[in-house]
């Protein structure tokens, strides 16, 4: 069972922790509908860690690697401080929305992954919640990250573009 | 120059029965939205200024339904846009950013609008727009791929797309599952031609229904664009992910 997943978001990563509840059971449509309450969702996962991003620079340096599945070594030093290490006991997985991020992580960090629709479901419910969630955050910081971060990598988008086909010389 | 009431006409200007939206009665009717960015066209589209009870203007700016298919659903009779203000709204096919700004206004400060395009070309502009309109957050990425701009994007009340891609339902359907809040909505302009060129357009809407099924999405409203656009039409659903 997925125990912990990351959330990657404009402002930082965030690695959340799962956790186990009797009312809330592990099938998907459970974690599904509890990510649309708030106290509900608040039962079943715990922030272990947040790492805000140091500057605008390094939010789209990360998010380039994220788009692109790599685990950087920034990304690669934040699940290492904050994952407990698997034991004979303590069995981690890590939940990842995305399957080619999952597996630079397996790769990497040793570490078992997930990707699957029930991780889906846990991310949707931060994403809903985020700045409640993100306690370090206030209101709207995630959004004003996001249109910083949008108008940088958007930026970098059409500037990068080596089959531009615009500014033709007649 | 340019904008204002012309010639001295009398031109009154009254709420749209969607909210965020007016229309303008003089001479000829227009639909408008306020101008987020008073005092500039974003496309050189017309403006109209309106004195206020209390002496102060309102700048609004014509919103043509022959360029905009959001525009055109409207006058076309939608029951819901669903885009109102203070919404979310997650558009993909943003193209030059036409419409995308007017649907800024309708949202208004309080809103937000994630703007996906993937041509760069067009991208430029999109991206010149929002310079000047802060809730639009302008996304230079492929629709197909939502992972890849997931750090960018909060959860939205409605999805529009206008991506005029055979596999569009499929497109609208990943997007919902990364973004889309449980009983959210979806807003999809369908280009017959797109999709299938073979079959009449009534056949290719009907087509849609089920692949739009299987990805959660609910129809619940269907209009063809007629008379402003040719062989399409605008569907709206809900998304209902968990009950």
């Amino acid at each position: 069972m997925v125990n912990y997943f990351l959330f990657e978001s404009s402002s930082g990563y965030a690695l959340f922790e799962r956790l186990e509840s009797e009312e809330i059971g592990s099938k998907l449509a459970d974690v599904c509908a509890a990510a649309t309450d708030l106290t509900k969702f608040g039962k079943v996962v715990k922030l272990k860690s947040f790492a805000p991003f140091k500057s605008a620079a390094h939010a789209l340096e990360n998010m380039n690697d994220v788009s692109e599945g790599i685990m950087n070594d920034h990304l690669k030093a934040f699940l290492e401080m904050n994952l407990p290490k698997p034991g004979k006991k303590s069995k981690v997985v890590l939940g990842v929305t995305e399957k080619s991020l999952a597996g630079s992580i397996k790769e990497g960090l040793g570490i078992e992954c997930d990707a699957s629709e029930i991780v889906l479901d846990l991310v949707r419910g931060v994403r809903l919640f985020g700045d409640k969630l993100l306690k370090q955050l206030k209101d709207g910081d995630l959004e004003r990250a996001q249109l910083g971060l949008g108008h940088s990598y958007s930026r970098g988008k059409v500037k990068f573009n080596v089959h531009r086909s615009d500014n033709m010389i007649i | 120059a340019r904008g204002g009431a012309k010639g001295g006409a009398k031109v009154t200007v009254e709420p749209h029965r969607h909210e965020g939206i007016f229309v303008a009665h003089g001479k000829e009717d227009y639909l408008l939205t306020k101008n987020l960015v008073p005092g500039e066209s974003v496309y050189g589209e017309k403006r109209i200024a309106i004195e206020g009870a209390d002496g102060t203007k309102v700048e609004y700016r014509v919103w043509n339904p022959f360029r905009s298919k959001v525009a055109a659903g409207v006058l076309g009779g939608v029951d819901n846009i669903h885009i109102a203000p203070g919404k979310k709204v997650l558009y993909l096919g943003g193209a030059s950013g036409t419409t995308v700004s007017h649907v800024a206004d309708i949202v208004g400060p309080e809103g937000l609008v994630y703007a996906v395009e993937f041509s760069h070309r067009s991208g430029r502009d999109l991206i010149n727009m929002a310079k000047k309109r802060t809730n639009v957050i302008p996304i230079i990425e492929d629709a197909r791929h939502p992972h890849k701009y997931r750090m960018l994007v909060g959860m939205v009340d409605v999805i529009f797309a206008d991506v005029a891609q055979p596999d569009q339902s499929r497109i609208v359907g990943i997007n919902a599952h990364h973004f889309l809040k449980n009983n959210g909505h979806v807003v999809i302009s369908i280009k017959a031609n797109c999709i299938d060129s073979t079959v009449d357009a009534a056949t290719v809407f009907a087509g849609e229904i089920p692949k739009l099924q299987e990805q959660r999405i609910k129809p619940q409203e269907q209009l063809t664009l007629e008379p402003f656009e040719r062989d399409h039409a605008l569907v709206v659903g809900k998304y209902v992910r968990s009950k």
